[in-house]
This record gives structure tokens, C-alpha cells and sequence, in this order.
């Protein structure tokens, strides 16, 4: 008998993400804007994956997770984006005891049991886009760059600039307000990094994170939040090759695991 | 979803007491106000537990800053928003200034100064030492002097302790609902209806609870998680009772002043027989409340202890393991400030918690609901 295949499919309010695994390998992936209609994208992923696979419904068991977990009514099951993360990174890295996971909306920062794995802990940001990626994404516009480029530019800089305001409105005034007393580009983007950093790892250290921390979430692309979470929590951080896949891949294991109890 | 009819009913209560000649005290609740006392001088105590939205938070920013306990901008709410989501607050003559938080007395007197509603002041002490005691004595004989002054007659003494036995039966009635085994959010109900009409109602709770008593239906199995909820109370028509049992979730115990701070505050027969005089009586509740919130120095400790207690009664007698959620109103000064305290030290004794920090609005819900199924996860 073949083994069931699992997919797990991570909705997140700004990127949807779907895996095919199988004998506990990823054998496939899609990842697609969420858009406004979660439900459309994620069914349009799935019918894309199972195509070009040659499977029929019947033949793969769905977990969903993520923000629009919900929605998703094909899926046969559904579990919170917290668990999944914490079980994803343990596909790339058995070791891992902590997670922080920064997504378009939400920021997050998961402590995982050394003795099973297991969720122990967890902190998440509220309603404030402070410390995620939508806030990358309002401060890119204001410095009028790429989001893909503003990471590598934070990197140019030996002197960041110091951003007091930890709400994404007043941020983006003083980025402003930064810009025409005439500080430069990349002093400024270091200094957003900075600020991102600042506050997503006071509230990891809340949950006492530890080595091993993977970092997952879209905004774990992006190196200069990288480098400056390190100079906060004062260790190394690991991503793993497709951070945005860790909540879709950790949905699939868990799928996995279930049907294997 | 709404409880409509709960408020509806309500309102048709209130109607019926005011065209009956009596006056309404409207007041922000917590533990240690002397309701028998408006009720032997014939007032009808109006608690404000209603929970807020974001109309109602939204309308009150024209008085208290966003940065405000949510629960306190929503009670301005009640009174401001257009249209009124809460009229038969219109009935209440009287608002009881106490200064159980910050936002009870900045509450208390923006709906005084602002939506003529005449003032009752009764302070409270934090310790329960013999200064306080005395103070806390004080207070009351203040108050009942106000009252009196209202109604232009004394309050008896022996209506007073007519008042302090009928609240004590039926604390004592409630009680037996928190050992029902119905669903947390059955039992909220009840709670919250307790509380809202008081004794009045006592027939229509023991109705209740020999029902469900006589209905031998076991709820573990649709409720698998089972914690106990802790911090703020939940408000009349909050959805997060419904969020947490949509996550899986089973409330078996509200720590929490809707519910067991408020049954719990009961005196032995022993006791009511050896006080003659019922400040004394009121006196004596106070004293003996040192669980209350705002106790100190040890209400924090003592909840912590007790709350292992119960965890690790409830693991023997069932062999569930359960978790805690510290429910946080947002810019609850006391809840916020205490936190990290209570989570670590209920950590330290291998309990699970999760601090659940929020304020009333629509927009969290998808947050809230992540929080709670992923603390569901865990336990």
C-alpha cells in the first residue's frame, strides 16, 4: 500500500503557501499572493499541485493552517500556525528548541520542549503591524525602494539610524522627518532593522528563547533583520533554505504524524 | 452572538422596578461594594458588566484617551454611543464611585460630571490591616448616611441583615453551579444572570441548576481541553466564550469576579449569628476577602497557590491536566502590570498559561482565535 501523501496548505494574510510531501519528503510547493480572496487562492494551489502530480483528492490528506486556516474548506483538518512553524522547523533542523517566525502581519516567537518536540511556550504580537512584515513593507515605500532591497541596503550601513517610535505610523513620520534632515538611505534602513529587531526579540526573550533558534517567515528572507535579531538575542539564528514553506511543511508533517497514530 | 433577550428581559426588569417608585444604582463591579445595602434602602443595583465593542470605545474617545482600560471606555460608551446600544442605562439614577482601579473613578466621574447622573463615593482600602478595617467601616456608615440622605429614612439594622442573609443564600445557591458538569459557557450564563438581577432571581437559579442536575449528559467528551479562566471577568455579550469553545476549549472554573469572587464571598450561619450589628457583617466580608484582586500584599500569591491547588486536584480527581488563561483587558492597569509575575510563577510549578492581553474590538478576533487554539494545542 502506497503511503498517504500529506499537504499542508499555510494561508497568511499576505502570502499563501502550499507543500506536497511525501515518505516525509517535500515533493512539490506553490506559493502565490493571499489576495483579498483566501479561499480562491488556496483552491486554485491545490487543484495546481494536484495536476501537475497526477493526484486525486482522495489520495492526499490536507492540514491548513495560517491566518485564513478557516477558510479553507477542503482542508481535513486545520491546525494553529504555531504549532506548524514549531513542527516545520524541526524537518530542517531536529535541534531546534525555539522559533521566531515573522509574517506579514504577525510576529512570533515559539519555545519547543527538548524532550518531545512539542510547543512549551509562546509569545504573539497584537494587532500592532509593529515588528512584522507589513511594517518592512510601509517603511520600503516611505524610503521609496524595493521590499526586496531594503534588507542588502541595511547591510551598506556602520551607523544606524536611532527610530524611537515602535508603531508603524509614527515610525514612518520619523523616517520622514529623518530623510529631510538629510540622513542617508541605508543609515535609515538599518535603522528600521534595528527597530524590528529590538522589539520582535524583547518579546522572545520573554518566552526565554534558547539556541537552536530557527528563523521562519517570510521576513526571515531578509538578512539585515537577520543580523540584527543576532546583536539582540546575542547567538546565532538559523533560517532554513525556504523559510515561507515552514508553516505549509510543518502542517504536512503534522498531517503525517496523525495519520500515522 | 448577542444575548438579546437576556437584555431585553433585563430592561423590562428595570422598567417595571423604576415604575415601582425605585431608584437605580449603576456601578463598575468588584467585590467589595455593599450592595445590600442599596437593597435595604430599596434601590435596585445596576452592575455594568456589559463588554465592550468597537462603536462603543470609539464613542467614548471624546472623554478617555485610546490608551484607556477598554472596559472602562466601553461603559462611557454605553452612555455616549449613538444609537445606544445599552438604553435602559438611561434608568440609572446613581453612579458608586469606587476606586477599585483607575478607570473606575475616571468612569465613575465622567458619567457624573457629564451624563447627570448624582455621585455615590465609597472608598476602599487595599490591606486588611486593623486601619483599614476601621476605614473600610467607616466608608460604609459614610455611604449608608448617603443613602439615608436620599431616601430621607434610616436604613434598619434588621433590613440590612435581611438584605446580607438573602445575598449570602443565594452566593451559596450559585456556588453549586460551578460544580455542575455543563459547558464553561453554560455556566457563565448563569453566573452573569446571577449577578445582573441578584437574589430577585433565586427561584429561576435553583430551577436551573435542578435541571441540569437531573440531566446526567456528559460534556468531556465534546469539550476535550479544559482550563480554567482567570483575570478579567467576561462581560455580558463578549464573543471570546465562544472563541474559546470553538478552539476546543472547556472553562471548568472562572476564577474570575464573574464567578467565583463573587460566590465565594459568603459568611458560615455561625458567623451572621454572632454579629448583631451589619456593618460589622459587611466589615467581616471584607476582611475575610483576601483572594480579591485587589488585596494586598498577597492576593497575587494567594491566587497563585490556590489556582496550583486546584490544577493539581482537579489532575488526581480526573486525571486531566489543565491550563490557565490570564484574560487581560487592554490598559488593565492591575491584569497588565502583574502578568509576567503570575505566568512565571504558575510555570515554575509546571502549570501552563497563557496571558491573553485584548481589547473589545472586532478586528482581533482572528489573533485571539490563533492565541487560544494554539494554547489548546499545547495542553
Amino acid at each position: 500500500m502506497s503511503e498517504l501523501k500529506c499537504i499542508g496548505i499555510d494561508i497568511g494574510s499576505l502570502a499563501t503557501k502550499i507543500v506536497l510531501m511525501s515518505n516525509g519528503d517535500m515533493v512539490d510547493w506553490r506559493l502565490n499572493r493571499s489576495t483579498y480572496d483566501f479561499k480562491r487562492v488556496g483552491r486554485d494551489l491545490f487543484d495546481d499541485i494536484l495536476t501537475k502530480n497526477n493526484l486525486s483528492r482522495s489520495e492526499v490528506y490536507v492540514m491548513s493552517t495560517g491566518y485564513g486556516r478557516n477558510t479553507i474548506d477542503f482542508a481535513d483538518d486545520r491546525i494553529t500556525e504555531i504549532s506548524a512553524h514549531a513542527r516545520g522547523v524541526q524537518f530542517f533542523y531536529p535541534e531546534a528548541r525555539s522559533v521566531i517566525d515573522i509574517g506579514g502581519q504577525d510576529s512570533k516567537a515559539i519555545l519547543i520542549s527538548r524532550k518531545n518536540g512539542n510547543v512549551i511556550d509562546f509569545q504573539m504580537n497584537d494587532k500592532c503591524a509593529a515588528g512584522t512584515g507589513r511594517f518592512l513593507e510601509v517603511m520600503a515605500h516611505a524610503l521609496e525602494i524595493p521590499i526586496d532591497e531594503i534588507g542588502s541596503l541595511a547591510l551598506e550601513s556602520n551607523k544606524p539610524a536611532s527610530i524611537s517610535s515602535t508603531c508603524t505610523v509614527f515610525a514612518e513620520s520619523e523616517v520622514i522627518s529623518l530623510f529631510a534632515q538629510g540622513s542617508l538611505k541605508k543609515d535609515i534602513a538599518a535603522g528600521i532593522h534595528k527597530s524590528i529587531a529590538k522589539r520582535v526579540a524583547s518579546m522572545a526573550k520573554r518566552i526565554g528563547v534558547e539556541p537552536l533558534l530557527v528563523f521562519t517567515g517570510g521576513v526571515a528572507k531578509n538578512i539585515a533583520v537577520k543580523k540584527y535579531l543576532e546583536k539582540e538575542l546575542d547567538f546565532e539564528i538559523f533560517q532554513p533554505e525556504y523559510p515561507q514553506l515552514t508553516g505549509a511543511i510543518g502542517a504536512a508533517l503534522i498531517a503525517k504524524d496523525k495519520n500515522a497514530n | 452572538m448577542d444575548n438579546i433577550e437576556l437584555l431585553e428581559s433585563y430592561n423590562s426588569y428595570l422598567q417595571e422596578q423604576k415604575a415601582n417608585g425605585k431608584k437605580i444604582i449603576a456601578y463598575l463591579t468588584h467585590d467589595n461594594v455593599p450592595i445590600e445595602l442599596f437593597e435595604a434602602a430599596g434601590f435596585v443595583p445596576l452592575p455594568l458588566i456589559f463588554a465592550g465593542k468597537d462603536e462603543l470605545m470609539d464613542a467614548s474617545h471624546s472623554y478617555l484617551p485610546p490608551s484607556t482600560c477598554s472596559y472602562a471606555q466601553s461603559c462611557i460608551g454605553y452612555f455616549s454611543s449613538t444609537p445606544r446600544t445599552h438604553e435602559f442605562l438611561d434608568l440609572a439614577d446613581y453612579i458608586l464611585l469606587s476606586n477599585h482601579c483607575v478607570s473606575n473613578i475616571c468612569v465613575s466621574e465622567i458619567l457624573s460630571n457629564n451624563f447627570n447622573r448624582k455621585r455615590l463615593d465609597f472608598y476602599v482600602s487595599y490591606t486588611r490591616n486593623s486601619n483599614a478595617l476601621k476605614y473600610y467601616k467607616l466608608e460604609l456608615k459614610h455611604l449608608q448616611k448617603e443613602i439615608e440622605g436620599i431616601t430621607k429614612e434610616r436604613i434598619p439594622d434588621h433590613r440590612i441583615k435581611e438584605e446580607i442573609i438573602r445575598h449570602n443564600n443565594f452566593k451559596t445557591i450559585v456556588e453549586q453551579v460551578s460544580k455542575l458538569n455543563i459547558p464553561g459557557s453554560e455556566k457563565l450564563d448563569i453566573y452573569q444572570k446571577a449577578i445582573l438581577y441578584g437574589p430577585a432571581i433565586q427561584a429561576e437559579i435553583e430551577e436551573i441548576i435542578s435541571s441540569y442536575k437531573s440531566n446526567t449528559k456528559n460534556t468531556n467528551s465534546t469539550h476535550p481541553k479544559n482550563v480554567i479562566f482567570t483575570g478579567c471577568s467576561i462581560f455580558i455579550n463578549d464573543y471570546l466564550m465562544d472563541l474559546i469553545e470553538d478552539a476546543g476549549g472547556n472553562i471548568v472554573l472562572f476564577d474570575t469576579w464573574i464567578g467565583r469572587n463573587y460566590y465565594s464571598q459568603t459568611f458560615s450561619e455561625e458567623v451572621i449569628a454572632s454579629l448583631n450589628d451589619p456593618i460589622d457583617l459587611l466589615t467581616k466580608r471584607f476582611e475575610n476577602n483576601v483572594y480579591g484582586d485587589h488585596c494586598v500584599p498577597d492576593s497575587l500569591d494567594n491566587k497563585i497557590v490556590f489556582l496550583e491547588n486546584y490544577v493539581n486536584e482537579y489532575h488526581k480527581k480526573y486525571g486531566d491536566k489543565i491550563g490557565v488563561i490570564n484574560h487581560i483587558i487592554k490598559f488593565c492597569d492591575h491584569f497588565s502590570l502583574f502578568q509576567s509575575y503570575f505566568k512565571e510563577k504558575l510555570q515554575e510549578r509546571g502549570v501552563q498559561v497563557l496571558n491573553l492581553e485584548r481589547d473589545y474590538s472586532r478586528s482581533i478576533k482572528g489573533q485571539l482565535s490563533t492565541r487560544i487554539e494554539a494554547f489548546m494545542e499545547m495542553i
